[in-house]
């Protein structure tokens, strides 16, 4: 993914990133402090919000293949398992119903699984939200700040799924997170940015 | 009050009044909710000059006497009016257009506010999962479901209420064009109280039950949000 003098004015908030390649099939970290936009380019990459001016070329990857879990994740008003499921179900495709519950398992929600998904606590929100954005195995994923809120346990888990994804067919990950922890160290590259502009970019090597 | 209630119910003028309240209470939210609910939701979702004018119009029109747009469906359709050569004054359809132009801006009102609450969150969700347009279009009613049936409650709340227009536009008819609520009128001009008070309980009570069923219709499973 490559994106060309991409800018958005907000507010009083002013986006502008002038060039930044997005390498495909690795963990990108995205690193800043409060308010420098972080949300404000996701939202951009994934086309909730319409730059003013500039280019995302997303190298042959289509709208529907690209997916973010939002800082707040949104939880349909029915069941955890139809929230599962519910990319699912819009691309026609029907749901292995063993594998979801052995999903669910995994992140400890089968016991919660017809539970009205709303009423699950915050940690399991996000899990929820988490694995509905991996099951339709989209190409890129982005995940704002999804990962606070979580204990060891789970975000063990998450890294855990992240890797095994990342073994079967490899998917981009843009990844805002604040806490260094277990995850920050899966990063392939991480983008540092500052008050609306990306000022660095390392990338591990090898 | 049973001999009553038996009168009430073989008395062929009090059975016409109760039918046509209920057809034109049924037909007109079905009506109101279709146009009002499309109006607010498109409200919410396209952007035009004159939209907020158009939304301050809305909310006016929310309290609007229905007296008045009696009196304009009066004129429109009496036989020297523009749409006179329908000859819809005093019949039931012609009822049905006044209600439906006093509630659909109640609903659509109504809707376009929650709208304005919920929708932005569901489309930005839409667009994360890949849903396509009419996906999204029916998340958002799948989403708003509670809401959209509170917004048609309340039209039909309006239309079972309602008098001054029924009367002006049905003439008040018996056995024709005459409902409970202007039956209750004409009682109280007549000096006639305590079975205008009856009528109006069952008018109620009938509501009541109608609630009852609804409910059990779209009873769910407990819905505690966690926050
Ligand atoms: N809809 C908006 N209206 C006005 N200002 C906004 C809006 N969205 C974001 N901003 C501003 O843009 C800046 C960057 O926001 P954001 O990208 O959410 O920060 P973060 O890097 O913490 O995710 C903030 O100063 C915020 O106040
Ligand atoms: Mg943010």
């Amino acid at each position: 993914m490559k994106i060309t003098d991409l800018h958005k004015k907000i507010g009083r908030f002013e986006l502008n990133v002038e060039s930044l390649s997005v390498e495909p099939g690795k963990i990108h970290g995205i690193v800043g402090s409060n308010g420098c936009g972080k949300t404000v380019f996701l939202k951009l990459v994934m086309g909730i919000l319409n730059p003013d001016r500039g280019y995302i070329d997303y190298e042959g990857i289509l709208p529907q293949e690209i997916t973010m879990m939002t800082q707040r994740p949104y939880l349909m008003r029915t069941s955890v398992y139809k929230n599962l499921i519910y990319p699912l179900k819009i691309r026609g495709i029907r749901p292995d119903e063993e594998k979801m519950d052995e999903l669910l398992d995994r992140a400890g929600l089968l016991e919660q699984k017809k539970q009205y998904a709303r009423s699950l606590s915050s940690g399991e929100k996000q899990k929820l939200s988490f694995l509905r954005a991996m099951v339709f195995e989209p190409k890129v994923i982005i995940m704002d700040e999804t990962l606070s809120n979580l204990d060891a346990e789970s975000e063990e888990l998450f890294k855990e799924l992240i890797s095994m994804r990342q073994k079967k067919d490899p998917a981009t990950w843009l990844i805002v997170n604040h806490q260094w922890d277990h995850v920050n160290r899966l990063f392939e590259a991480v983008h540092y940015m500052e008050k609306g502009r990306f000022v660095k970019n390392e990338i591990a090597e090898g | 009050m049973i001999d009553w209630m038996i009168n009430v119910f073989s008395d062929k003028a009090v059975l016409s009044a109760i039918r046509v309240t209920f057809m034109l209470a049924f037909g007109s939210t079905l009506l109101s909710s279709v146009f009002g609910i499309a109006a607010g939701l498109l409200l919410e979702r396209f952007s035009f000059p004159g939209k907020r004018i158009v939304i301050r119009i809305n909310r006016t029109l929310m309290g609007v006497p229905p007296v008045v747009v009696g009196l304009l469906v009066y004129l429109l359709l009496m036989r020297r009016g523009p749409l006179g050569s329908l000859e819809l004054l005093f019949t039931i359809p012609g009822m049905l257009i006044a209600q439906t132009l006093i509630i659909t801006p109640i609903i659509s009102g109504m809707v376009y506010s929650y709208a304005c609450r919920f929708v932005p969150a569901i489309r930005v969700f839409a667009i994360t999962m890949g849903a396509g347009k009419w996906q999204t279009v029916k998340l958002i009613f799948a989403e708003l479901r509670k809401e959209l049936y509170f917004c048609m409650v309340t039209g039909f709340g309006r239309s079972i209420s309602e008098v001054g227009a029924v009367m002006l536009v049905g003439g008040n008819i018996k056995g024709s064009t005459r409902t409970m609520t202007t039956t209750i009128s004409l009682l109280k001009s007549q000096g006639i109280f305590t079975e205008g008070v009856g009528l109006g309980i069952l008018l109620l009570v009938m509501a009541f039950i109608l609630q009852c069923l609804c409910d059990f219709f779209q009873r769910e499973e407990v819905q505690d949000e966690n926050y």
